[in-house]
């Protein structure tokens, strides 16, 4: 049976003097590799940073709805507190803390191993690594979505797990991401890029397609391979 | 010169000195110091204070003081020495010559002056050739009644040996009070000292200690300090001089609070070829107080050094100010520095929520990483003192 996990209804979201998302309509249901596709600067991380409530994101009207729960008005703590989670695109580095220490921390509130969630992202290198200090960019998103493991969110929004990261570390990457699809009750995550570079490893479920703040189209795996193909100004 | 003329020079050169300023940090009348008669005697150590800074009093190897006027020592531990200064200078004269007011000009301010001529005890600690020694050797410095504490600390580690010394200096609340150490440390060829000193005074106390270092060729200095409460004034600037293929790593942490007055340095000069200097500073301000972190590296040989100071404001009314100088005498040399100095960035507060921590637990767990500095090839006890007293600092800090 098919459910509405993530339900997003005429939401409109201003950073602050500009208007990113306009009147944005979206829904994540159960059992969906969910991809959100779009060229740079079209609203994407704006987007999941609305959905999971990241200060300086405000949202000037519609809804935002986490199993079935109006979450629109609800602090960041909250909304992470019920199980959805973010991995950033450019995390910040955090001055002396170690990348063993915030696993350790996540992992006390969610029951995990952090020997299981570095091995698993590869990572166990660089757990005594202060966070984020001298990190390739394929380091820095597999420690990212190492925290999100260590989480263990009910939805997990990943945003472009692809950027700046070599081949071999796609592969982990996506395999975190599967984890992260298992770990969830609804089986279910989303993926925003804007290069599809990791579809090659993870299949979509659902294409949605960002343009301009609004989503233009949403369709199946057969979309993102248009994209691919023709790129973004051929759906325009 | 025989010893007694050698202690009677440094006496007079520290007659001469008495009015001399520190080039740093807010100058103290010491003369309320000077004319303190005898030291008054009866005071009590209290065990909660000590333990505060780390100190472990049921240590193999440990050194006592209270004021200027008990003193306990012991060494169960083979190859470890540790005495009081006086009974060392009275028990090996010639050898004392050697190494007595030799790296620290009694004459360098007012306060070696004052502590070359009224300062007692301090402890001399030897770690003989080859000797490693995992267990820290520990000394607690405590003062009850106040007036003047200036104890001479030598240590001595001798060629291919390996050691900690711990120290822990603290006071009585309220008693008003002058702290200053004299510490001449030397570390042999191919042997290694780690030094640590914790520190936790009260609001009325000044501080000055005063601490030299040689490291011979292949040896290695690693020091790491804290200070984790209140102070009036605090002014150290610890210098160490590297032989060829010698390390030294200085970590300080300063935890500023109320209207301390805190100026704390470190200084290497890289005498040698292949050696490396690595100085590490964090301040933590708060309150009303001002920290001034100084960091130098002079470098005459093929060296390497890196200064990083930062600075964490946690209130409107702080100050802090990063010093840092590299100085290169030959082509040869390579030095680095970073500074910074900001409060907590929102965003790293933000990320951390986003991970499901409160605000307030991010901002311990960000308070925590800051104060926290890796020193590396830390024996496992040392390492697990190290973190209990980063945690109180934190906490203190919020």
């Amino acid at each position: 049976m098919s459910y509405a996990i993530l339900s997003i209804k005429n939401l409109s979201v201003s950073v602050g003097s500009r208007s990113a998302i306009k009147d944005l309509n979206l829904e994540v249901s159960n059992n969906t590799v969910f991809y959100l596709l779009g060229p740079n600067g079209v609203g994407k991380t704006t987007l999941l940073r609305a959905v999971i409530g990241y200060p300086g994101y405000t949202i000037s009207s519609g809804a935002i709805y986490f199993e079935g729960e109006d979450v629109t008005d609800k602090p960041m703590e909250y909304r992470v507190s019920k199980g959805l989670a973010i991995a950033h695109q450019i995390p910040p580095k955090l001055v002396g803390l170690r990348v063993a220490d915030l696993l350790n921390m996540l992992c006390k509130k969610s029951g995990c191993a952090v020997s299981d969630v570095a091995k698993d992202m590869e990572i166990t290198h660089l757990l005594h690594r202060e966070f984020g200090k001298g990190f390739s960019g394929g380091e820095l998103k597999r420690v990212e979505i190492a925290t999100l493991l260590a989480q263990r969110p009910r939805l997990a929004l990943v945003d472009e797990p692809d950027t700046g990261v070599d081949v071999d570390s796609i592969e982990i990457i996506a395999r975190g991401l599967k984890k992260l699809v298992e770990l969830s009750p609804h089986k279910s995550i989303v993926i925003v890029t804007h290069t599809a570079f990791i579809a090659r490893y993870i299949e979509p479920d659902v294409t949605c397609i960002l343009l301009n703040g609004s989503i233009a189209r949403c369709g199946d795996s057969e979309l993102l391979y248009k994209v691919l193909r023709y790129g973004f100004k051929s759906l325009a | 010169m025989g010893l007694r003329a050698w202690l009677e020079d440094v006496r007079n050169r520290a007659s001469r000195a008495l009015s001399k300023p520190s080039p740093y940090g807010l100058d103290v009348d010491i003369s309320p110091f000077l004319s303190i008669p005898e030291a008054r005697a009866g005071g009590k150590l209290d065990v909660a204070r000590a333990e505060e800074v780390g100190v472990n009093l049921k240590a193999n190897a440990i050194y006592i003081q209270i004021d200027q006027t008990y003193f306990n020592y012991l060494s169960r531990i083979p190859g470890v020495e540790v005495l009081r200064i006086e009974d060392f200078v009275d028990q090996r004269p010639d050898e004392a010559q050697e190494y007595f007011w030799r790296l620290i000009d009694p004459a360098k301010d007012k306060y070696t002056a004052l502590a070359a001529l009224k300062g007692r005890g301090g402890y001399f600690i030897r770690v003989k050739k080859g000797v490693k020694v995992e267990e820290p050797i520990m000394a607690c410095l405590f003062m009850s009644y106040g007036g003047l504490q200036a104890p001479h600390n030598i240590v001595i580690v001798e060629e291919g040996a390996d050691a900690t010394v711990y120290t822990g200096c603290t006071i009585a609340p309220e008693v008003l009070g002058l702290h200053v150490g004299i510490s001449e440390f030397y570390v042999s060829k191919n042997a290694k000292l780690r030094f640590i000193m914790v520190h936790s005074w009260n609001r009325v106390a000044h501080v000055r200690p005063r601490t030299i270092v040689s490291v011979g060729e292949g040896g290695e200095y690693v020091s790491y300090y804290v200070n984790m409460a209140r102070v009036r004034t605090l002014q150290t600037y610890p210098v160490v001089y590297l032989a060829t293929e010698a390390k030294a790593f200085l970590a300080s942490i300063l935890l500023g609070l109320g209207d301390a007055e805190i100026d704390v340095g470190s200084g290497v000069h890289i005498h040698g070829d292949n050696s490396g200097a690595e100085l590490i500073s964090r301040a933590l301000a708060r309150d009303e107080s001002r920290i001034v972190m100084r960091a130098q590296i002079v470098g005459e040989g093929i060296s390497k050094g890196h200064i990083d100071c930062r600075g964490l404001m946690l209130s409107e009314k702080a100050f802090i100010q990063t010093i840092p100088e590299l100085i290169a005498k030959s082509p040869n040399v390579t030095l680095t520095h970073e500074a910074s100095i900001g409060r907590i960035a929102e965003d790293e507060i933000n990320y951390l929520v986003s991970k499901g921590f409160s605000k307030d637990e991010a901002i311990s767990a960000l308070v925590r990483g800051f104060a926290s500095i890796e020193i590396k090839g830390v024996p496992e006890k040392v390492k697990s003192y190290i973190e209990s007293i980063e945690k109180v600092l934190s906490e203190k800090a919020l």
